[in-house]
C-alpha cells in the first residue's frame, strides 16, 4: 500500500501535499485536544473551591488543613528552617545570655536569669517552652514553676482546652497540668475561622482588653485583623492576681509610659530582685504596641504585609505562612513599595538596629552596676526608706530597657521610640547609681569592688544560680516527662503529625 | 519536485510528507496557542498573555496614560522601526526565558536598557514640558543613573504603575487575559 501511495506520488506530488496538508491539520487537532485536557487540570488547582474535608470546631491538627490550603500549610511548615541570619538575629536560636551575661543581674531572682535564647519559628514553640530551665522539672515530688498561663501562646489546643474547662480553671492550672493536652505548635486554628478562613481572634485577653477600653474588636477591619491575630501573643502582658490571669495593661493606653501607670496603680510587681531588692516589673515582648509607633503601622501596613508577604504562584495568589524576618524576602516584601536595592534597604534596617542597640548595650552595663550597687548599700546596713527612690529609679530603668529590648523589631518598627524609650532607661540607671552614691556615702562607704561578671557563668554564680544542678535536672526531666506526655496525647489522638 | 522526488528513496516518499506534516502542525499550534501573532501588534492584551503582568496592566489601565500611551509607547524604542523591534524581541526573548525557568522577582523592576528606553519616551512625548519649561529632559537616563540630575520617576513615582507594586498585588485583575486556545466548537463537541 505505501508502495503504490509513493508511486502515486512520484507521478503526481499533489497527492504528496494532500497528505501533508491532512498530517498537519490532524497535529494542529491533536494539539487543541491537548490543550483542552491542560484547562481541565488547572480547574484542580482552584483548591479554595475544590476542599478535600470539612474542618469543624477548634481542630488543632494543622495537618489537616493542609489537605484543603497546601500552599499555606507548606510554608507554614518551613518555620522549622533555621537557616537564615541576619546581622542581628535569625531564625536560628543561640544562646543570648552568653553573649550579654549582665542580663543575669539584670533578672536575678526571676527565672530569665537561667536560661534566654534566641526565639525560633512557630514550629517550636512546644519544644522550647517545654526544654527551657524557665519551666522547671514539675512532676509527683516537684511543683510547678509556673501555672498553665504559659501555654496561652504556644498552641492552638490552648483554646481547644479552654473550651473545655473555661477560662479560669485553664489559667489557674500548673503547667505540666496540660503537658499532654497542648502538644501541637502554633498553627492554623491560632488565627483562621475554619468554616470562612477569615482571620479570627481565638485568645480571650485581647478581647478582654478592648471591651475594658470600651472598643469592639469585632469592627477591626481585615487589614487591622492582619495584625491583630498577632497581638494575641506579640504583646506585653502580665499574669493577673492568684488565679494567674493572662491579662494585657492597656487600659490606660499603649505608650511605655502608660503601662507603667497601670502597673504603679496596681502595685504591682513581676517579682523582688535577689540583688538590689528592687520591686521589678517584666516587659515580655511589647511588638503590636511598639509596631503601631512606627512609620509603617502609620502608613496603614499590618505585620502580615512584612512577615507574610504575598506570594503569586503560578495563577494563584496566596501569603508566606513561614512567619519570619522580611530581610530574608526583601524582593516580595521591602521592595513592594521602596524602589531601593536589597543592599541598601538592608542596611537601613541595620542602621536602625545598631544605633538602638549601641543605647542597649550601654543601659546593661550600668544598670547591671545599679543593681549590684544597691546590694552593697544593703550589705552596709542601708535602711528600707531610705533605699526607696534608688529601688524605683532601678525599676523604672530596668522597665525601659526591657521594653525596648524585648520587643526584638522594636529598634526598626519604631525607631525612634525604640531609642528615646531606651535613652530614658540610661538615664534612670545613671540616676539610680547617683542615689545610690549618696547612700553609700552616707553608709561611709567610699570604695567598693564590682564583681566579675564577664561570663554567664561568673554571673550566675554571683547571683547564686546552682546552674549544674538546674541543668542536670531539667536534662533528666526532658528525657522521662515530655516522651510520656507526648505518648499519651497520642493515644488520645490529640496530637498532630507535626 | 517530480526530480527531487525521484531521486529520494521509495520507501521516504511518503514519510516524507507525514513528517513534515507533523512539524509544520505542531509549529503552526505553537504560533496559536503562544499567539505570537499578538507580539507584532502594539496591543496592550499582548503583554497579558503572560499572566504575571496582569497587576502592571491593571494599574496602568487605571491611569491617566492610559487613553494616551500604551505598553509599547513607553517600554520599547520608538525612534525607528529596526530599534523598536531588535529591542522588543530581545526583551521579550529575555522575559519568556525568566518565566519559563520560574525566576520572577516578586517586584518586578525594569533593567537599564528599559530605564534607559522609557525614560526617552517620557521626553518624546512631554517634549515642549521636559525641554523648554523644566530641564530635566536635556539629560539622558545614563547621566541621571550618575548622579547628574534625575530620572522622570525620581519624583513621579507613582506615574503610572503605583508606588506599591509587584506581581502578587492584583493578580486577578479584571484584564484581557488570552481567551481559551480550545476553539468553542471543539468544546461543545467534547461535551456531547
Amino acid at each position: 500500500m505505501c508502495k503504490k501511495l509513493a508511486e502515486s506520488i512520484r507521478r503526481k506530488p499533489s497527492i504528496g501535499w494532500v497528505l501533508f496538508v491532512i498530517v498537519m491539520v490532524l497535529v494542529f487537532l491533536l494539539g487543541l485536544l491537548a490543550a483542552s485536557i491542560t484547562e481541565r487540570r488547572a480547574e484542580i488547582a482552584t483548591l479554595y473551591n475544590n476542599k478535600k474535608v470539612e474542618i469543624t470546631g477548634i481542630n488543632p491538627k494543622s495537618e489537616e488543613w493542609g489537605l484543603n490550603y497546601p500552599r499555606e500549610y507548606n510554608t507554614w511548615k518551613k518555620t522549622k528552617e533555621m537557616d537564615f541570619q541576619s546581622k542581628h538575629l535569625g531564625s536560628n536560636t543561640y544562646d543570648i545570655l552568653e553573649t550579654r551575661p549582665e542580663m543575669v543581674i539584670l533578672w536575678a531572682g526571676y527565672a530569665f536569669s537561667r536560661d534566654y535564647t534566641a526565639p525560633r519559628g512557630h514550629m517550636y514553640t512546644i519544644e522550647d517552652v517545654t526544654q527551657t530551665l524557665r519551666t522547671g522539672t514539675p512532676g509527683p515530688d516537684v511543683k510547678d514553676m509556673q501555672p498553665a498561663t504559659c501555654w496561652a501562646c504556644k498552641s492552638p489546643d490552648v483554646p481547644r482546652m479552654m473550651q473545655e474547662v473555661g477560662i479560669e480553671n485553664f489559667y489557674k492550672a500548673g503547667w505540666s497540668q496540660y503537658g499532654a493536652e497542648v502538644v501541637n505548635p502554633i498553627g492554623c486554628a491560632d488565627c483562621h475561622d475554619p468554616a470562612t478562613m477569615n482571620l479570627t481572634i481565638t485568645r480571650p485577653a485581647l478581647i478582654e482588653v478592648y471591651e475594658r477600653r470600651g472598643e469592639d474588636i469585632a469592627d477591626a477591619t481585615p487589614q487591622e485583623m492582619r495584625s491583630l491575630v498577632c497581638a494575641q501573643c506579640h504583646v506585653e502582658y502580665y499574669f493577673k492576681g492568684d488565679e494567674k490571669y493572662l491579662t494585657f495593661p492597656w487600659d490606660g493606653g499603649f505608650t511605655m509610659e502608660d503601662m507603667e501607670a497601670y502597673f504603679d496603680n496596681a502595685e504591682y510587681a513581676d517579682w523582688t530582685h535577689s540583688v538590689s531588692k528592687a520591686p521589678m516589673l517584666k516587659a515580655q515582648h511589647p511588638d503590636y504596641e511598639l509596631f503601631i509607633l512606627g512609620p509603617h503601622a502609620k502608613r496603614g501596613l499590618s505585620c502580615g504585609d512584612c512577615h507574610m508577604p504575598y506570594i503569586a504562584e503560578g495563577g494563584i495568589k496566596y501569603s508566606d505562612h513561614q512567619v519570619m524576618s522580611p530581610l530574608k524576602n526583601i524582593s516580595s516584601t521591602c521592595q513592594t513599595c521602596h524602589r531601593d536595592s536589597e543592599e541598601e534597604l538592608r542596611n537601613y534596617v541595620y542602621e536602625y538596629q545598631d544605633k538602638a542597640l549601641e543605647i542597649r548595650d550601654r543601659v546593661e552595663v550600668e544598670l547591671a552596676k545599679a543593681h549590684i550597687m544597691a546590694k552593697i548599700a544593703w550589705d552596709n546596713g542601708a535602711k528600707e526608706a531610705r533605699m526607696k527612690t534608688a529601688l524605683q529609679l532601678i525599676r523604672q530603668a530596668q522597665w525601659r530597657w526591657d521594653f525596648g529590648v524585648a520587643s526584638h523589631g522594636g529598634s526598626f518598627h519604631a525607631p525612634v521610640e525604640t531609642q528615646r524609650i531606651l535613652a530614658h532607661g540610661l538615664d534612670r540607671s545613671m540616676q539610680a547609681q547617683i542615689e545610690l552614691q549618696k547612700v553609700l556615702f552616707e553608709l561611709g562607704v567610699t570604695k567598693f569592688e564590682m564583681p566579675d561578671i564577664s561570663t554567664k557563668a561568673k554571673a550566675q554564680k554571683f547571683i547564686g544560680l546552682d546552674m549544674e544542678k538546674l541543668e542536670k535536672e531539667k536534662k533528666d526531666w526532658i528525657q522521662n516527662t515530655p516522651p510520656i506526655w507526648i505518648e499519651t496525647a497520642r493515644a488520645n489522638g490529640k496530637l498532630g503529625a507535626n | 519536485m517530480k526530480k527531487l522526488l525521484n531521486i529520494i528513496p521509495r520507501v521516504f516518499v511518503v514519510p516524507l510528507f507525514v513528517v513534515a506534516g507533523i512539524i509544520v502542525g505542531l509549529g503552526a499550534y505553537t504560533v496559536y496557542v503562544a499567539r505570537l501573532h499578538t507580539y507584532a501588534t502594539d496591543e496592550p492584551s499582548a503583554c497579558i498573555n503572560c499572566h504575571i503582568m496582569v497587576p502592571y496592566y491593571q494599574s496602568w489601565e487605571q491611569s491617566s496614560h492610559r487613553e494616551w500611551a500604551h505598553c509599547n509607547d513607553c517600554h520599547v524604542p520608538q525612534d525607528n522601526f529596526v530599534n523598536k523591534y531588535a529591542f522588543k524581541a530581545a526583551d521579550g526573548l529575555y522575559h519568556s526565558a525568566v518565566f519559563t525557568l520560574r525566576n520572577e522577582p516578586m517586584a518586578i523592576r525594569p533593567r537599564n536598557a528599559s530605564n534607559r528606553v522609557i525614560m526617552e519616551n517620557c521626553v518624546r512625548c512631554h517634549t515642549q514640558l521636559t525641554t523648554e519649561f523644566v530641564k530635566a529632559g536635556q539629560i539622558s537616563y545614563s547621566e541621571a543613573s550618575q548622579g547628574e540630575g534625575k530620572a522622570c520617576w525620581d519624583c513621579h513615582r507613582d506615574i503610572p504603575h503605583t508606588v506599591v507594586s509587584n506581581i502578587a498585588s492584583s493578580p486577578n485583575a479584571i484584564a484581557p487575559l488570552p481567551e481559551s486556545p480550545v476553539p468553542t466548537w471543539l468544546k461543545e463537541m467534547i461535551k456531547k
